[in-house]
């Protein structure tokens, strides 16, 4: 198909979507003022605020109903199906929470644990098997079948951008969860996504200082990257920011997303005599190559740097990750009062400590939850400008604000480095120590016309 | 790294690559040989194979649904790698006997797709037992302390010790299975027995023990696949399924029946993938099924096969 054909293949499925969202609108409107009549007077529509009928049909807007129901899609197969199993159980407690209260709700103010504008919360689930083709069709059967006003996943970035374009082009907003591709909110940026993962170029922003200093400033490194958005823009942003510190890469070869055995690849590495070996991996591709280049002695000739990790990863990889660098988005075992509600919240209902992904599932949605309390309405166009530079410090990593520019959130990152396995402990989730928090803006942040924020077009909110 | 270093490296990873590939597809290739038997429940052995031996060896932490809902939390018997080396052949050798009797020979008059699904079917119900029991999380198979770490050889370069391991583990293995088949009477049954059952069964061999035992032969070998190749991926359930499609390019590749070429067929695939791997990164995947493509264009019953004549 041509891109003309295929413009005109959104086009009409648009049309096709907002003709039959606002004849239903209309029929709905219609009924309810004929119940209005029959029962003489009183005010049309089911559940919620009557002031959703304000606004004019869009995407899955309005709820049909009394219940909002959001999509949660993540990989429950595939290379990142651990990460997407934590991500899933944190959108199912964010979701008991909304309705029943606890967790985060009981401190944010703009929550009330009685649902959501006066819905209650329904989800349904999907499997990304951690493929773009596959969550895109599963997040069309959400749109399209289930009517979801949100929804949310990730892991990998490449179904995250697939899933947040389908957001834009049905007008229904999509919460990204784990994606750490630069892409993400660079050049694939959307209206109607928004991410609070931080990305490969900030990760390059607070690994390079530090892990320079750790090793010295006239280093040449290699590179194994996953050959798919998110590894590609892991390697130009390692490589951007660690050669200015002045370290050379001697090269950095793609290895395919899902491999099991990097043996060859490993070799190559180590002959290459380079200092420091580059691991551009997530999930089980990380875990197996972190392990496999500690069983070829890799890490008796080289420094080992994962530059994205999380906790599944590192019980997966076991003693492999000691003295290995790397970065998280948050951890269990943080002092501050939102990160121990969380986890005991978690704990509780699941028996095991929370990753950073299962984190970043909760807060999506109950950003999205509270931006909707805020605008007192589902109507996306108001949710989003009420995200839009929203500012919030209660999401257990310190302050952070979603920018207007590209709807990536400015925070904290923790850079980390792993425990010896005597020291590790599976109970609490401690596989590494925090070795620095690396604040947003001293350390890592960028402007709004620099980096990945640089090609973003965000589009149309679809009420202009 | 010197010519004679490279071309030796680029031999033992081709081994270590080859070598679990080689012990799953030998059990696929006999008993489709043998048996005329598509059984992709093979893979379950395989998976039984590296959770058995991680509970024999180690100890096995239970996290899954039905596991937290009994309060079963852990079981191992802690006994160390040689030993679920030795007893998980067996286990899977007992469990292919109940396989071959309850689930293959009701299904070997019936059409491939049947088997296909059956077995196919019977690899996802061990898959998801394990889930629920053992959980989806990933598992790492500690290595055995005496092959942790590195063996440098000098020029020829510096190997992971239990790669040098698997590969003389396969060695063993596979040529004591050959020697099985060349010089048992069992063995010649098997292979009478594959070029014409029915004449055989005229001149008053019972076909159905020796084809029973090596139906457990096959499985008892994908078993000890599973211990071998357990600590060198990420345990998850799914690796039944992982490990399936290269065995069976490699029966493909190599021709059904053939033991050979078995050997034959996961050595090509193993040189390829890591030639590829070595060139032409991105390919590696995908190379691995254009060489499989070419073997049939040219051979079509495989290098060691032999082409049926329909009567």
């Amino acid at each position: 198909m041509t891109a003309t054909n295929d413009k005109m293949a959104e086009t009409d499925t648009q049309s096709r979507r907002d003709v039959l969202k606002t004849a239903g609108a209309a029929g709905a409107v219609g009924l309810a003022g004929l119940a209005g009549c029959l029962e003489g007077g009183g005010e049309g529509g089911s559940g919620g605020d009557g002031g959703d009928s304000e606004y004019p049909a869009l995407g899955n807007y309005p709820i049909e109903g009394d219940t909002a129901t959001l999509g949660f899609n993540v990989p429950q197969t595939g290379p990142y199906q651990e990460e997407g199993a934590d991500e899933l159980r944190a959108y199912e407690l964010a979701a008991d929470h909304l309705n029943n209260g606890g967790g985060w709700v009981d401190l944010w103010d703009d929550l009330s644990g009685d649902g959501v504008n006066g819905y209650e919360i329904d989800y349904v689930t999907g499997d990304t098997a951690t493929d773009a083709d596959t969550a895109r069709e599963s997040a069309s059967r959400m749109i399209e079948r289930d009517n979801v006003i949100m929804f949310s996943g990730g892991s990998s970035s490449a179904t995250a951008i697939a899933q947040q374009g389908l957001g834009q082009q049905e007008k229904v907003l999509f919460m990204s969860c784990l994606t750490h591709s630069n892409d993400t909110t660079g050049g694939d940026c959307v209206r109607y996504g928004f991410r609070e993962m931080f990305n490969a170029y900030m990760t390059g922003q607070a690994l390079a200082p530090i892990v320079t200093e750790e090793f010295g400033d006239d280093k040449d490194f290699y590179q194994l990257y996953a050959d798919y958005t998110w590894g590609q823009t892991v390697q130009q942003s390692m490589r951007d920011f660690f050669e200015s510190e002045g370290w050379n890469e001697i090269d950095s070869v793609p290895t395919p997303l899902g491999s099991d055995d990097y043996s060859t690849f490993l070799q190559d590495a180590r002959d290459s005599g380079a200092d420091v070996l580059f691991l551009d991996h997530y999930g089980l591709d990380g875990s197996n190559s972190v392990s496999q280049a500690v069983d070829q002695g890799i890490n008796e000739d080289m420094e080992i740097v994962v530059p994205l990790y999380n906790v599944p990863m590192a019980a997966g990889a076991g003693g492999a990750i000691e003295g290995v660098f790397g970065t998280d988005g948050w951890d269990a075992n943080l002092d501050n009062e939102p990160t121990q509600v969380f986890a005991e919240a978690f704990e509780e209902e699941y028996g095991s400590t929370p990753s950073s992904p299962a984190r970043l599932a909760y807060s999506a949605t109950l950003n999205y939850a509270a931006a909707v309390e805020r605008a007192g309405t589902f109507y996306p166009p108001e949710v989003i400008r009420e995200l839009e530079g929203h500012e919030w410090g209660n999401g257990g990593i310190g302050d952070e604000i979603m920018r207007e520019c590209d709807h990536q959130a400015m925070r904290d990152i923790l850079v980390v480095r792993g425990l010896p396995e005597s020291e590790q402990d599976a109970n609490s989730g401690r596989y590494w120590e925090v070795v620095e928090q690396s604040s947003y803006p001293d350390a890592v942040g960028y402007d709004c016309d620099t980096g990945p924020a640089a090609e973003c077009e965000l589009g149309d909110y679809g009420d202009e | 790294m010197s010519v004679a270093g490279s071309i030796f490296g680029f031999a033992i990873q081709t081994l270590a690559v080859s070598s679990i590939y080689i012990l799953v597809a030998i059990g696929l290739s006999i008993t489709l040989g043998t048996l005329k038997f598509v059984n992709f429940a093979h893979a379950a052995m395989y998976l039984v194979g590296v959770y058995v031996g991680l509970a024999i060896a180690l100890k096995l932490q239970f996290s899954g649904d039905i596991a937290s809902r009994i309060g079963l939390e852990s079981f191992g018997f802690d006994l160390g790698f040689l030993a679920a080396l030795a007893i998980v052949p067996i286990v899977t050798f007992g469990l292919g006997l109940l396989m071959e009797r309850f689930v293959a020979r009701p299904f070997y008059d019936r059409p491939d797709t049947d088997q296909i699904l059956v077995t196919f079917g019977i690899l996802l119900i061990v898959q998801e037992l394990i889930r629920a029991f053992v959980g989806g999380r990933s598992i790492t198979f500690s290595r055995p302390d005496w092959a942790e770490g590195a063996i440098s050889l000098g020029p020829l370069g510096t190997y992971a010790s239990w790669r040098l391991t698997i590969i003389g583990i396969t060695a063993v293995l596979v040529l004591s299975v050959y020697l099985y088949i060349e010089y048992t009477d069992v063995g010649l049954a098997v292979r009478a027995g594959t070029e014409d059952a029915e004449m055989v069964n005229l001149l008053g061999i019972r076909a159905t023990r020796p084809f029973l035992v090596i139906f457990g032969v096959g499985s008892g070998l994908a078993g000890a696949a599973g211990v071998v190749g357990g600590p060198v991926f990420s345990v998850i359930p799914e690796i039944g399924v992982g490990v399936l499609v290269p065995a069976f390019l490699v029966v493909v590749v190599g021709g059904v029946g053939s033991i050979v070429g078995s050997v034959v067929g996961g050595l090509l695939i193993g040189a390829v993938e890591v030639g590829l791997q070595l060139t032409a990164p991105t390919w590696s995947s995908v190379g691995i099924y254009i060489r499989a493509a070419l073997v049939l264009l040219v051979r079509p019953a495989g290098l060691m096969g032999v082409v049926e004549v329909d009567k």
